[in-house]
């Protein structure tokens, strides 16, 4: 079947090839075919005498599990419910570039901008840029320590509460400093097809998952004293949307490129087509 | 209402615990599932004789039982009248297997057998057979093998007149059978498919017998080879519309004889593609209706003990039936429409003590709807769809073939897609949509598609169910032609 994705062309050809198939079809089940496996075991246990009582403890009747769709997340899931909320919490707020997510959009906004934007890079130097995190209070700060004192004290959030990305501990490479300047050309050097986002974020370990969805995902600058939090994938450069057409088998890595910074990216996070504008 | 009589089986030792019982059911079952996938299943029935008790403990295996067999043959051989309690005690020492094996080597020892089984003394006939009777139950194909002289006459005997005898005599060609090429050839040679049917034709009213004869001819049409050369003399005598007429159980002797030779309509069924034979003799009316009765039965609570054994066979034989032969039929049988709930009512029965039967039950709702837009609304009328789409969240292939009976429905026309949205198919595919299985979540593509594609107000309670975002989750699945399908969706069917 052809790819059916029109980027970005107006006036698609709506008449192109339906992928769907299905058409009401009898179907004749061979005396051997595994559907009737189970009644022809049924059928000989009784003859031999052996019929099960109403005692017999096997249980034989089994619902389907729900999966997540994501490519590369082999997570299975007991009901819709939990679909759901697997997919709100790992999936549906991630940024495309470093592959964190995020409990909700705007805290995805707030990373992308702090982290990927290289605007906010330069702006907050000069003013007050980073967000206070709580919803309505609107207040700014220079740094984002400030920021963290502001939350601790004024909202109470614990003053154990992760806020910076700590060195990972979990057998991944530490990627080493890197100094700001160098890190907006770097970006645009790394293009790899966005399904490698989703496929990495997903293959990265469940308890940093966990951490991240804790600790908000932001992070200060990376200035010469800050670390940077090592990736674990490749980067991705590209809108998602720009690459319905090549999906390849997940190909994911633990090495990070030389030449990929994780400081202040240039580049703008995949927020999805389910972003509500 | 009906009860099952089985045939007099030897029963479980005693001693044994309700425990070891399990463990021997879970055992036996394992090896009966490796020798389906072999295409080895074999079972064989003992039918014990008049004045045995079912208490009695097998035969022990020591050293002295060959001695015994040995010993047995020798008189027997040489007395000239007193025969019968060395005979009772050949056929109970003939129980091990062990002692089977010595037997057949015996110089002149199934010589003695047949001669005695031929002779003139019904009594030594009767004990013979016994004897024979024990050897069938081996499953090392020399003693089969060995039997092979006494088949003519046992064939004979089924025109006989004494039916206890000849239960016995059929029983024993029943469990020659599956053994081996050599012994069916020899039997079909013989004329067993005549025989059996001469014997169905003239003990009809015996229930025993009727009985016997449908195990000994499902035996012959489980061979791997049956479809070519027994399945075209079997229709060709005649013998399935004497099947079709046993069909209705008894409900004083119970359902073991319409258990038997619905499996032998099975075995035809399945079989072969074309079923034309079968139909022209009203087989399709015949187990449907029987179905119909046997489904009312069930959802008014009447579950009897070993109905799926009827059941089973008669929904294979109907789905089968089914799957070939004209259009026409299907609205033009009134019978039809009745299936409709009965097939809904035996899989809700069914589902949670044999998913199996649940699953069979869908599969010939879609043969019965496939094809036709009749069945297809009257399922919308008789309001099944709700039924359905309770069965949706089951696995093992019960919730793929409900689906595609949904798909046909969707497929026949539009009003019936919303028609299908008003009885709550949309949020039941927004959580098939989010199943593990691929094939579930293409086939929720599919209805979904016919059900936009027929019915435009599908996609408001759509994206009201968050249908957008799914699907877009759904565009990072890693199989294309699921991907392709959400794409196509989102572009051509939905708001963006």
């Amino acid at each position: 079947m052809s790819n059916l994705r029109c980027f970005g062309i107006e006036g698609c050809d709506a008449d192109q090839k339906s992928p769907f198939s299905f058409t009401p079809q009898r179907l004749h089940v061979n005396k051997d075919h595994p559907l009737f496996e189970d009644g022809d075991i049924y059928r000989h246990m009784y003859l031999q005498n052996l019929t099960a009582s109403e005692t017999d403890d096997q249980p034989k009747l089994s619902v389907s599990e729900f999966g997540c769709h994501i490519s590369g997340c082999r997570q299975l899931l007991r009901s819709v419910e939990e679909y759901e909320h697997h997919y709100a919490s790992l999936h549906r707020h991630t940024c495309s570039s470093c592959r964190r997510c995020f409990p909700s959009a705007r805290l995805l906004d707030v990373h992308i901008e702090e982290w990927h934007d290289s605007l906010f890079n330069i702006l907050s130097h000069s003013r007050d840029m980073y967000q206070c995190l709580v919803e309505g209070c609107g207040l700014k700060f220079r740094t984002s320590t400030q920021r963290k004192d502001h939350l601790i004290k004024v909202h109470k959030y614990p003053p154990d509460f992760r806020f910076d990305k700590a060195k990972r501990e979990h057998g991944k490479e530490i990627k080493p400093q890197r100094k700001q300047s160098s890190s907006v050309e770097v970006m645009q050097g790394v293009c790899e097809s966005a399904s490698d986002v989703c496929e990495d974020m997903c293959a990265a370990e469940r308890d940093q998952q966990e951490e991240d969805m804790e600790a908000m995902e932001l992070q200060g600058p990376s200035g010469p004293g800050a670390q940077g939090s090592p990736c674990v994938g490749t980067s991705a450069g590209q809108q998602a949307t720009e690459t319905g057409s090549d999906w390849q088998k997940p190909r994911y890595s633990y090495r990070v490129p030389a030449t990929v910074c994780f400081g202040q990216g240039s580049v703008r996070g995949f927020r999805g087509r389910g972003r509500r504008k | 209402m009906w009860r099952l009589s089985s045939v007099r089986h030897k029963a479980a030792p005693q001693g044994r615990s309700v425990e070891e019982s399990k463990l021997k059911r879970r055992e036996q079952e394992k090896v009966l599932r490796q020798a389906r996938k072999d295409r080895q299943l074999v079972s064989k029935r003992l039918l014990l004789s008049d004045d045995e008790d079912d208490d009695d403990a097998p035969t022990p295996m020591d050293a002295d039982s060959g001695d015994r067999v040995v010993g047995l043959v020798h008189q027997l051989q040489h007395s000239s009248h007193e025969k019968e309690p060395q005979l009772k005690a050949l056929s109970k020492a003939l129980r091990n297997p062990s002692a089977q094996t010595i037997f057949i080597k015996q110089e002149n020892s199934m010589h003695l057998l047949v001669g005695l089984l031929s002779g003139s003394q019904a009594q030594w006939r009767l004990l013979a057979a016994q004897c024979l009777h024990e050897l069938s139950q081996s499953h090392q194909p020399n003693v089969t093998l060995a039997c092979l002289p006494a088949t003519p006459y046992l064939l004979t005997y089924l025109s006989g007149q004494s039916t206890k005898f000849t239960e016995r005599c059929l029983y024993t060609l029943g469990n020659l059978c599956p053994d081996s090429d050599v012994i069916r050839d020899k039997l079909l040679a013989q004329g067993i498919v005549p025989a059996l049917k001469k014997c169905m034709e003239s003990q009809r009213y015996n229930l025993a017998v009727v009985e016997a004869v449908g195990f000994t001819l499902s035996q012959l049409l489980q061979a791997k080879d049956a479809a070519e050369k027994i399945i075209p003399m079997v229709l060709a005598s005649g013998l399935h519309s004497h099947l079709l007429s046993v069909l209705t159980p008894d409900p004083q002797f119970g359902l073991a004889p319409a258990i038997e030779c619905a499996w032998c309509l099975h075995y035809l069924t399945c079989s072969t593609v074309d079923n034309s034979a079968l139909r022209a003799e009203g087989a399709l009316s015949r187990c449907s209706s029987l179905l119909v009765t046997l489904g009312d039965a069930v959802s008014k609570g009447n579950k009897e003990d070993g109905m799926e054994l009827l059941v089973w066979p008669l929904l294979r034989s109907v789905g089968n039936l089914l799957s070939s032969g004209p259009t026409e039929d299907m609205s033009s049988q009134v019978g039809h429409l009745h299936l409709l709930p009965t097939l809904c009512a035996l899989a809700r029965a069914y589902l949670p003590s044999q998913p199996a039967l649940a699953r069979e039950s869908t599969w010939v709702l879609n043969n019965l709807t496939a094809d036709s837009r009749e069945l297809c609304v009257a399922l919308l009328d008789l309001n099944l769809i709700p039924d359905l789409i309770q069965l949706l969240p089951f696995s093992q292939g019960i919730n793929t073939m409900v689906l595609r009976v949904l798909g046909n429905v969707a497929h026949k026309t539009n009003s019936y897609c919303s028609r299908l949205a008003q009885a709550g198919l949309v949020p039941a595919l927004c959580a098939t949509l989010r199943m593990s299985e691929p094939d579930i979540v293409v086939l929720s593509l599919e209805v979904l598609f016919m059900l936009l594609a027929g019915c435009p107000q599908v996609a408001e309670e759509f994206v009201k169910q968050d249908g957008i975002t799914l699907l877009e989750a759904i565009q990072y699945n890693g199989e294309g032609e699921i991907r392709q399908r959400a794409a196509h969706l989102l572009e051509h069917h939905l708001p963006s």
